[in-house]
């Protein structure tokens, strides 16, 4: 009896089989994954949960920044002109003539009764050239002469509502509909028809414009240009997908450990494949099919996941973001990238377990015995390369400014150690001779299933690679905050409070100071001492500004004072008076109050330093008084240039300030604050003398003993708003929030190397139930049994974060591109890694294993 | 053109102080259209020599021979692919895959060749058909019973265009009378170019035999042609 086959097989299938073959492997895979999905339900769930946050987050990343499209619409630029209507005119035409497309939004004020606020009654058309993005209408219509359409808080302010009417400035307007700035929902605004507006005191110019004309433009007084700015800032796509490529790393390694049981458990089927002709590719395919079908079903399902959460919280977070939000207006590349990861990831992890299968003997593969481990010296060799190009990879991304290259780093750093592991394993091994029974068994069984336990070593040092390298790093970042003139990365101490007479505080630079009488003066000294003494304050530092001599009082928007001088850099641009200018620094007085704040000896100050300061990098700067511009955008009445980094005594110069001093004032780096707000750069007697400035009082810095809470916070912003001035205070420590961050990543590393050890110490004890049973018939006890769970768990999770704390350690130095950064160890930490981890890991094994086995898994074909 | 001939063939396993040797060169003859019955105790080479000569592993010594080609000389893609054409194997345990019907079992090894999964499927439910199988062709393998198991898994051996079937204890997980029938399958397997060998330790399974081979220890002591016994009365007409 046989059965002839009169068809051909198909061309080229001479012997893979060719398509016809695939097809049958991969029906069989994807049968296979329906009937035994469940055991494959850790991979699919962390796989979907990865995409779906890779998906929410690069969402979030891309969608939530405010977009410059508030101001500025679809222009590249904006004129900003106040002041009466011929100016208005002037600039508008002046604009006009330069730019040539122009769109112009004018503005008035609204008072609101009882208040001293206003609101902005602005005349823009709808669907404007530049506009359109910066006006939506939610309700009714837009307004046409004699009406108005407003915002919804200008409606609540005044109680209006559609087809009602707003009586203000002597006027009567018909209220047509509810607007809105959908860029910016705080921006609140009566909008009327073009031509409708009266008293108007500003205008708003949008424009599109070349280097060149801008150049030749010059701006005339009252009015500020302002250009679009460049880049967005925020948390972008790409880094979300940087973070999405390690959490699928980690993914990938259990998948590693899972792919492998599943071929294990599917051993004696491949024998059989193998046995009836399919060759090894046949076999490795069923696997990868297997991984593929896994990579696609999270995909999507965490693809959809994630976009239905990211359009369930888009209503929510417009609200917090203060603008609106396309739903679907997404990162699409980077989503279709992550979901491709992935798959990619499944796949992946299923190669090494599918290349393995297939090498297995078919005999060997029909009993279901599991090949015999061997050395693998080649594999940890690759390992090795493969950590050597990853590291090279990591540090030739120049600390994140290249992307894919910390993708490509990360996945070839943790193919890396998933390769070398194993060997890592065997010689752990090796050494068990003189152990306890129960300790050698499992460090011998580790060593003899080094194919799933090398996997989950993998995922395990990854975790603890991770958790080891935000420990080091918010270590060395605490230890760089402390050092005197490093490059601050908040704007004051916790412990320090600023009060500004600026309304605007620290947002202007230059601070322009409110004339105050000396009464008016004397009396803030008194309630600023009270406040200290109500914040129990160590110290109060009055803090004096520097003003040109003769410089009058100055009307700047509702602010009647005197504009100070600031340390800044004129950029290329125009000429003479009308180079924009980059604010580097406010500029307060050396006095000697301050002197002796900060410990400075007076004596130490060289006679010819106009500045003394703790920042570096002012190469250029200049000494800057812009009283005229923030009045007249007249820029530079006096600018002087600086040159940094050279000492005192290197600088001439005389006890004038003759001309060379003027160009080349001396920088002396003095023992001052780092921190952006507080006083980092100070004007010297000598300076104010050469330059013919005088003091003007500014503020003044308050000092506790510890922290400001957020009730004292609470109260400072009070009393500060009760008498009319501004209070600064932290906007957080970064050495806080690093600390915070760290202690977090080691809470969720632990939970993690647990989750992963409860994973798979289940999956290798299961191999070796009959040795335990054998175990037990010879006599072992349960406290055997507890501990040959208990040390393979320790066992894994000490060698695993001995490996993670080391490649932790050689990727910080990769992507420092040195080892400075390594002088502060958190020594308490790694200690949590290496040994309370394994000590938890034992106990764990301890407590949850340890039953007497009742037979041997197997698991036949039919 | 002999079906199966192995020449001086011995297999070792382990090194040195752990060596086992399996066989200990063995030598047989197969021609096509008969039957081989090899009996021995456990541990005798039986399963050792079927898994040689199916080139499921390679021999440590001699040659091995399936219609004319030398196994020595094949890369295991060829090995694979004349597995899939010329060589059909049946397990004492059945060895079907759970997942695929009994069909798509049976024309697994074609589609594996590259036959299109149509022309497969219809070569495989004639092989059922043959072996009284047809009602049974959609059903899964745990819903069939352990002797319809070892049928479907002898149409899978049979399909095509096979010259030697090999069974490894085909009835060893089978109750008498299943064990009678698939005897008689196998039997009549065997004719025109097929050829068959059938490891057994039963002696009543054996006499459907065209020649006995016993094997100790890895080495062939004796053959001979089984006695007709009673059981020769059940021997189909068409062995005469």
């Amino acid at each position: 009896m046989s059965t002839a086959v009169r068809s051909k097989p198909a061309a080229g299938s001479a012997n893979s089989g060719g398509a016809p073959a695939r097809r049958a492997v991969v029906r069989w895979a994807w049968r296979m994954f329906r009937r035994e999905w469940r055991q494959q339900l850790t991979v699919l769930g962390l796989l979907t949960v990865a995409v779906a946050a890779a998906v929410a987050g690069m969402a979030f990343a891309a969608d939530a920044p405010s977009s410059p499209d508030a101001s500025f619409g679809t222009a590249g630029h904006m004129l900003v002109i106040t002041g009466s209507k011929a100016r208005l005119a002037e600039g508008i035409s002046a604009a006009s003539k330069a730019f040539g497309r122009i769109e112009v939004i004018y503005h008035a004020k609204a008072a609101i009764p009882g208040s001293v606020n206003s609101v902005d009654v602005r005349s823009e058309r709808p669907g404007g050239e530049f506009s359109a993005p910066m006006l939506r209408l939610d309700v009714g219509h837009y307004p046409g002469p004699g009406q108005v359409a407003v915002t919804s808080g200008v409606a609540a302010i005044y109680q209006l509502r559609v087809g009602g009417v707003w009586r203000t400035g002597g006027g009567t307007l018909q209220v047509t509909g509810i607007v809105e700035n959908p860029a910016n929902l705080d921006d609140q605004f009566a909008l009327i028809a073009p031509g409708q507006i009266r008293d108007v005191g500003q205008a708003t110019v949008l424009f599109d414009a070349t280097a060149q004309q801008l150049r030749g433009f010059r701006v005339s007084a009252g009015a500020q240009l302002t250009s679009r700015p460049q880049h967005d800032s925020g948390f972008p796509p790409a880094a979300v997908l940087v973070l999405d490529t390690i959490a699928l790393s980690f993914v990938g390694l259990i998948a590693v450990a899972t792919f492998t049981v599943l071929a294990q458990r599917r051993l004696r089927a491949f024998g059989m494949l193998a046995a009836v002709g399919a060759t090894d590719r046949n076999i490795r395919l069923v696997l990868l099919a297997n991984g593929a079908v896994v990579g696609c079903v999270a995909a999507v399902t965490g693809a959809a996941a994630g976009l239905a959460g990211w359009a369930a919280l888009v209503p929510r977070l417009e609200a917090l973001v203060a603008h609106r939000i396309d739903t679907f207006s997404l990162p699409w590349w980077e989503i279709g990238a992550a979901i491709a990861l992935a798959v990619a990831t499944a796949v992946g992890a299923a190669w090494w377990p599918a290349w393995a299968a297939s090498r297995v003997p078919v005999v060997a593969a029909l009993s279901g015995r599991p090949p015999s481990p061997k050395q693998g010296r080649a594999f940890a060799a690759l390992g090795a390369v493969l950590l050597a190009v990853g590291l090279g990879a990591i540090a030739m991304a120049h600390q994140g400014r290249v992307p894919p290259l910390i993708i490509v780093g990360l996945v070839l750093t943790a193919t890396g150690v998933l390769l070398v592991g194993p060997l890592a394993i065997s010689g752990v091994a090796a050494q068990a001779g003189h152990a306890p029974v129960s300790i050698r068994l499992a460090l011998r069984d580790l060593s003899r299933y080094r194919a799933r336990s090398g996997a989950a070593l993998a995922a395990i040092s990854l975790v603890t690679g991770i958790v080891a390298a935000i420990a080091v790093s918010a270590a060395a970042a605490a230890q760089n905050e402390g050092s005197p003139g490093a490059v601050g990365w908040t704007n004051l101490p916790a412990n320090q409070l600023m009060i500004y007479l600026s309304p605007d505080g620290p947002q202007g630079t230059p601070e322009v100071v409110p004339a105050r009488t000396a009464e008016q003066l004397a009396q803030y000294q008194r309630d600023v001492t009270g406040l200290s003494a109500v914040l129990h304050g160590q110290a109060v530092l009055p803090l004096d500004a520097a003003i040109a001599a003769g410089m009058p009082v100055l009307q700047e928007g509702p602010v009647n004072g005197r504009p100070t001088t600031m340390l800044g850099k004129t950029q290329a641009g125009g000429g003479g008076g009308r180079q924009p200018v980059l604010a580097i620094s406010q500029l307060y007085v050396a006095t000697s109050a301050v002197l002796r704040f900060y410990h400075l000896d007076p004596a130490a100050i060289s006679p010819a330093t106009y500045i003394l300061t703790a920042r570096s990098g002012l190469t250029g700067a200049k000494i800057l008084d812009f009283g005229a511009v923030v009045v007249g955008c007249k820029a530079a009445v006096s600018a002087q240039c600086g040159r940094p980094g050279v000492h005192p005594s290197r600088q001439a110069g005389g006890n004038g300030p003759d001309r060379r001093d003027l160009a080349s004032p001396a920088i002396q780096v003095a023992g001052l604050p780092h921190y952006t707000s507080a006083p980092n750069t100070l004007l010297t007697s000598h300076a104010m003398a050469a330059l013919n400035l005088r003091p003007l009082l500014a503020g003044w810095l308050i000092q506790t003993p510890a922290a400001l809470t957020a009730a004292q916070v609470t109260r400072a912003d009070h009393w500060a708003a009760a008498n009319g001035l501004t209070v600064e205070t932290t906007t957080g420590s970064p050495q806080a929030s690093l600390a915070s961050v760290s202690e977090k990543a080691i809470a969720v590393g632990v939970l993690a190397v647990l989750t992963v050890l409860a994973m798979t110490i289940g999956l290798i004890r299961s191999e070796t139930a009959n040795d335990v049973r054998v175990l037990s018939a010879t006599g072992a006890s349960g406290c055997t049994r507890r501990l040959l769970t208990g040390a393979t768990a320790a066992a894994l999770a000490l060698l695993g974060g001995l490996l993670g704390i080391a490649a932790a350690y050689l990727g910080i130095i990769a992507w420092n591109r040195g080892v400075h950064s390594l002088a502060s160890v958190p020594a308490t930490k790694l200690a949590v890694l290496i040994v309370g981890i394994p000590l938890a890991a034992l106990a764990a094994g301890w407590l949850l294993a340890g039953r007497e086995p009742h037979g041997i898994d197997r698991h036949p074909l039919d | 053109m002999t079906a199966l001939e192995l020449r001086n063939v011995s297999k070792v396993y382990g090194d040195r102080a752990a060596e086992v040797h399996a066989l200990r060169e063995v030598s047989l003859t197969v021609e096509p259209g008969a039957l081989v019955a090899v009996m021995g105790p456990s541990g005798s080479g039986k399963s050792t020599m079927l898994t040689i000569a199916g080139s499921l592993e390679e021999a440590t010594g001699g040659e091995v021979f399936v219609a004319g080609r030398s196994l020595a000389t094949l890369s295991r893609n060829e090995r694979a692919r004349l597995r899939r054409r010329s060589i059909g194997f049946v397990f004492q345990d059945f060895n079907l895959l759970a997942g695929l019907t009994a069909a798509e079992n049976v024309a697994l090894p074609l589609e594996l060749d590259g036959l299109q999964a149509r022309a497969a499927r219809k070569a495989a439910l004639r092989a059922l058909d043959e072996l009284g199988l047809g009602s049974r062709a959609a059903r899964f393998p745990e819903e069939l019973s352990g002797g319809e198991r070892q049928r479907v898994a002898i149409a899978r051996a049979v399909v095509g265009e096979r010259r030697l079937l090999l069974a490894d204890e085909p009835s060893g997980a089978l109750d008498s009378v299943n064990a009678e029938a698939v005897m008689r399958l196998v039997r009549t397997a065997c004719r025109g170019e097929v050829a068959g060998v059938v490891a057994t330790h039963d002696a009543q399974l054996a006499s459907w035999a065209d020649r006995v081979v016993f094997l100790r220890d890895g080495r062939m002591v004796d053959q001979t042609s089984p006695l007709p016994g009673p059981e020769s009365l059940l021997t189909p007409s068409d062995r005469k």
